[in-house]
Order: C-alpha cells, then structure tokens, then sequence
C-alpha cells in the first residue's frame, strides 16, 4: 500500500510493505516454508511456487524466512514473543532478555 | 558477580565482600596445592591475582578470561618484582590455548556458575583434553551445601536474583549437577576442600583415561520419570506456574524405550512440562529424545527468544554426543523450533554437524505416527498451530495464576494488614474482609469470561480492541454477580470502571498464549494501550475501594 500526503510544505510518501511476502523470482517452490508454518499461510500457486495467503496472519516468528534455503522470504524479523509483557520489557529495553516460562 | 565483572578496578574489593573473605582462602588454597614448574592454564582469571601468585611461585602460567576489561586490570597488576612467565589473553571454555596433552594443571575459579550447564561439560571436556596424562583440574566454586545449610543457601540465592532481576541483570546459576558429570567425562575428585558449610568448595581433580581413543567420555542425565502420580503433579506445578516460572531439567540425552542405534532422534527443549509430553507421547515407541538447553522455556518461547536456536541444537549434539549412539542422519525438530533453528545455515556453523534437520509436527502427540509414515508433506493437522479449546483452558489456569501471583498478591496483603489493622480500630471494618475474597473472585471470572468468549474476539486482530470489547461484556456479567450478590445499584456504579479495567488488562496480558498477534503489531499497541490503561486503573481503585468504604 502507497500512501501520499500533501502538506503546505511538504510531500511525504509513505510506503506500507505487507509485513511478509514472498519474492516470485527466488522461490524455487520446494514448500518448507509451508512445512513449518504453523498458521498455514504460504500456499503453493499456480506457477508451482509459494506465495503469502493473508499476511495479516503471520506472528512474525521468522520460521519460513530461516529456513527457507533460496531466502526469499522478505520479512522483516522482530524478537520477541507477540506477548503484553515482552512488549511491556522491550518498550523499556529493547535489547532485554525474554520473557516467558 | 556480572554485576561486579562490570566493573573491574573494584571486582576483587566488592567479591571479597561478597564471600566474606573466602574466596582469598580458596587461592591461598590453591596456591598450596600447586607445586612449582608446572605449565598451568587459568581459565576465567579475573583480574589476575592468583595466576600473578601462581607465576611468582615459578609456574609457567597462560592466563584466560572472556572479559577484555578484565584482561585489561590484570595486565595492570601485572608482576614487576621479580621475572616471571605469565601470558594473558582473551579466551573462553569453548577456546581454551595450548596444545592437546601439554598441561600439568587447570586451575578455575568461582567461573562455574557463569556456565550453563552443557558450557560446564564443555568445559570439563576441553581441560581433559589439554591435560598431560594424570594432570590436574583445581576448581573453586560456589555449590549447593546439602541438609540444612541447602535452605539457608537457597534463600540467599533467593535474594540475590530478586535483586539482580531489579537491576535487569541475568544472575549465576547454581551448580548443581556439576559432580555428576566428573566420572563419565573422565575425572576424580583427588581432594575436595569446603568453606561456608559446603556453599564454597575447592576440587583437585585427576584426569582418568579410561578408553583406547584418548577421549573425554560423554555425560548422559540419569532417567528422568514422567509417569505416575508424580509426573502428573509435575505436569500440574508447570501449568500453574507456567508463565512466571522456567522449570529446566537436565539437558542431554534421553531415551523411550530401548532405543538402538536404528532408532529415530528427536530433539526438543528442557522444559520440564514439554519433557513429560513428549516423553508420554513417545509411549511404546523406541527412540533418542535429546533436550537441548533451552534454560527451561518451552520451545514456542524459547525459539522466538533466542533460547532454542542452532546455537542451542549445536551445543546439544556436540556436548551430548548424540551421533556417537546413532546410525541415523536425520534429527527431528518439534516444528515450532523453526522459528530459531535456521536449517539452511547449520552446514556453514557447523560443519561437521552431524544431522540434517527435519520438522516434525507442532504437538508432541502425533509424534509416534509422524515416524510411522514419515510423510514428505506434513497434513494441515499435523503442522498448524490451533488455540483449541483444551488449550484455552490451560491457558486460563497458568494465567490467572500467573496474575494472582505476580500483580495481585501484594496488593491482596496490603488491603488484608490495612483492614486488620482498621478492625482493631473499629468492629465496622471486620464485615469488609469479605470484599477481598470478591476481588479475586472477580479475577477468576473476568479470565473465565475472556477463555470462554475469546473467538468471538476474532472479529479484530487488534488487542486493544478486544480488550475493550471484553471490558464491555465484563462490565455487565461481574455487575450481575454484584446484584446478585448485593442488590446495590450504586456499587455496580463505584466498580464498573474496575471490572473493565480488569477485563481490558487481562485481554493484553492474555495475548502471548493466543499466537493471534505478533511482536511487531504489540509493540505498536503497547503505546496505546498504557495511554488507556493507566486512568483506567487509578480511577477505577479509587472509585472501588471508595465503594468498599461507602458500601
């Protein structure tokens, strides 16, 4: 998504990449990405290659990107574990430890 | 003591202090047990006090800490009176100096408890293989006395990590299976000295070669039960303190039924509550379950947290010498794992890494017909990750629990000690005690409600507006419980604004389990919500314990 702003002053463009993708040209269709991930979101298209079905789903966990042996999936990786309180910690320290048991 | 490593010109005042002295006598100890021309290597030497005293002795001595600031002071404390052979450098347990075979003794100390417990077998297997035949290992150390100074003891402990987690700093950790790795790497204790009723204690350890190869053994965890009654109570104290607590067991191989060496390998994390359903899920079936080091976090957590990565699976095989009982080329990860292991990269990180890597399915219990059919694309139900009912249920107990303990039980004794207090004062306030028992029944329902009704929270992905819509619900089923309870009109008023508060916090605080967010959207929410969160709480204690006194 694009988004452009004009201001009085100013024009700022505002570029909103989906939080996770799969780039067309590496993907070489081997589908570890949809082996290990948990919420079933690479799916293989007609071209016999991967691409993201609703990337709003992903939690970010970085699964596919690591093991994906041709790195074509762009994502860019957070630590953290998507919980209140591992916010609550990186808020007041972003390079802090973990949280959860 | 990663306190005080942080700023050497004061480690050895502040240590001193610390031990109360001891650790002075432990060197001199040591500077006791040494004799002289011997080639020594100090591992994890501080600021450089005893390998300056070991090299004034006329020992040959190289000197190795992984802290450059501390090389850095015991370069500057460096012996002048007399000539000597000491060599400092920069080096760790994994990189220790020196040819194999060419020292007379390995001298380390108070460095254990900076060591997990995998780097303390490394470490054991690295100094037996830099050891002359019949070469010595002194280690001073702090252990775990046993009868009752272990209480004593583990009080203290106690305290200090309450006091190092406040500082954010990660603490030592206790020695405690450290001697039963001694014999199986290929030690014995030759004389074992004890300061401080056993907290402190010195080693003089020999190296023993048992096999024709020339080898350090390897260390295998005894077996660990996760049957019976005890299991099950084992599996109950993990769900009840799941997200305060990490319950770690010993990492390291171990097996389901009688495994040979056509037995499958499968890898998982040292949680204690993983370890029990694994293990229970493998029933019948003959396989290697390694743990790896994962500090006792579950495998979701600790591969998001960096806990159970390749670095982790490495160390394992390595340490563990898993491919030493196995003909199999294949190691099975659970597939949660994926999210730290990195299995494109393991080949350039280590390459004698003896495994390829394959995902398994993400719960334990299809495990035994995932080896049946070994099939080459896992079916939806063996690979998605689903918040089933069973598990909101689970995720209910951990967290009420969690949240009984770790933000309301302060507060809970602070409200019990100020109407005691105001009882004695006067009989009115003894009736209120009853309103105590109602908060926490409030917590308990708001956390039912939210585990009931959670999918139809689906219709956003964002927390904050479900929490609002939980607030909503919440507002009018503990308002009910109230009428109920009190037929007042007006209390429900003075405390509408805290069962919100409690419903909007709890939806936050409940996200980790759901797996329906991610770091990058929470992050961003996190702003907002402190913005909503913190008037809603202060207004809404205010206005309750208003109602508390008015009603």
């Amino acid at each position: 998504m694009i988004k452009i702003t004009l201001k009085p002053s100013s024009i700022t463009i505002q570029i909103e990449l989906p939080k996770i993708s799969i780039d067309q040209g590496l993907c070489t269709g081997c589908g570890i990405c949809g082996e290990v991930c948990p919420f079933g979101i690479p799916q293989s298209n007609s071209n016999g290659k991967f691409e993201i079905v609703e990337p709003e789903r992903c939690t970010e966990c970085s699964a596919c990107k690591r093991n994906c042996p041709a790195m074509a999936v762009l994502l860019q990786e957070r630590k953290g574990c998507g919980c209140l309180w591992d916010a609550r910690a990186r808020s007041k320290n972003p390079q802090g430890d973990s949280c959860c048991g | 003591m990663r306190k005080l490593e942080q700023e050497p010109d004061t480690y050895d005042e502040k240590f001193t202090a610390l031990t109360k002295g001891v650790n002075i006598k432990v060197k001199d100890w040591i500077i006791e047990q040494i004799g002289t021309s011997n080639s020594i290597l100090e591992v994890g030497c501080g600021t450089g006090v005893l390998a300056a005293n070991m090299a004034l002795k006329g020992n040959e001595v190289i000197a190795i800490d992984r802290n450059f600031q501390m090389i850095n002071t015991a370069m500057k404390n460096y012996p002048t009176e007399k000539e000597v052979k000491l060599t400092y450098q920069i080096g760790t347990v994994t990189e220790m100096p020196g040819e194999e075979s060419s020292k007379d003794i390995i001298v380390s100390t108070f460095m254990l408890s900076e060591l997990r417990p995998f780097e303390q077998q490394i470490f054991l297997r690295n100094a037996w293989k830099k050891l002359k035949q019949n070469g010595k290992l002194i280690i001073g150390a702090e252990f775990v006395p046993s009868g009752f100074w272990k209480i004593v003891f583990g009080i203290k402990r106690w305290w200090y990590k309450k006091k190092l987690r406040r500082l954010r700093l990660p603490s030592t950790s206790r020695v405690k299976w450290f001697t039963n790795y001694l014999e199986p790497i290929g030690f014995k204790i030759v004389v074992k000295e004890k300061w401080k009723h056993g907290s402190i204690q010195a080693l003089e350890l020999e190296k023993v070669v048992k096999s024709a190869e020339n080898e350090p053994g390897y260390y295998r965890p005894a077996p660990r039960r996760f049957k019976g009654f005890k299991g099950q109570m084992q599996i109950y104290k993990c769900i009840f303190t799941g997200q305060a607590d990490h319950i770690p067991i010993e990492p390291g191989i171990y097996q389901s039924g009688q495994p040979d060496e056509r037995s499958p390998v499968i890898a998982t994390a040292n949680y204690l509550y993983t370890y029990i359903r694994v293990m229970r899920a493998l029933k019948g079936v003959d396989a290697w379950v390694l743990c790896v080091d994962s500090r006792g976090i579950n495998v979701w957590c600790a591969a998001r947290g960096d806990d159970f990565g390749n670095k982790q699976l490495i160390e394992a095989v390595e340490t563990s010498g898993i491919e030493k009982v196995t003909t199999r080329k294949t190691l099975i990860l659970p597939q949660l794992s994926a999210g730290g292991v990195a299995a494109p990269l393991i080949s350039s990180e280590a390459p004698n890494f003896p495994f390829n890597l394959l995902y398994g399915p993400v719960w334990a219990k299809d495990l035994p017909q995932f080896l049946k059919d070994r099939p080459a694309k896992k079916p939806d139900k063996w690979k998605l990750a689903r918040f089933t009912s069973s598990h909101r249920l689970r995720a209910f107990i951990t967290h009420t629990t969690f949240l009984l303990r770790k933000i309301f039980l302060w507060p809970t004794i602070g409200l019990l000690v100020l109407l005691s207090v105001l009882s004695f004062i006067h009989p009115f306030w003894i009736s209120k005690f009853w309103r105590i028992g109602e908060i926490w029944l409030w917590i308990i329902l708001t956390n039912a409600l939210i585990m009931l009704l959670f999918p139809l929270s689906n219709f956003t992905r964002c927390f904050v507006k479900k929490g609002i819509f939980f607030g909503i619900l919440n507002t009018m089923l503990l308002g009910g419980i109230t009428w109920l309870l009190h037929s007042s009109l007006y209390l429900i008023f003075w405390n509408a604004c805290f069962y919100f508060w409690l419903a909007f916090f709890f939806t936050m605080s409940f996200s980790g389990y759901t797996m329906a967010t991610s770091p990058g959207e929470i992050q961003e929410e996190y702003p907002t919500f402190r913005k909503i969160h913190l008037p809603l709480l202060i207004i809404g204690v205010i206005l309750m314990l208003s109602g508390i006194i008015l009603f």
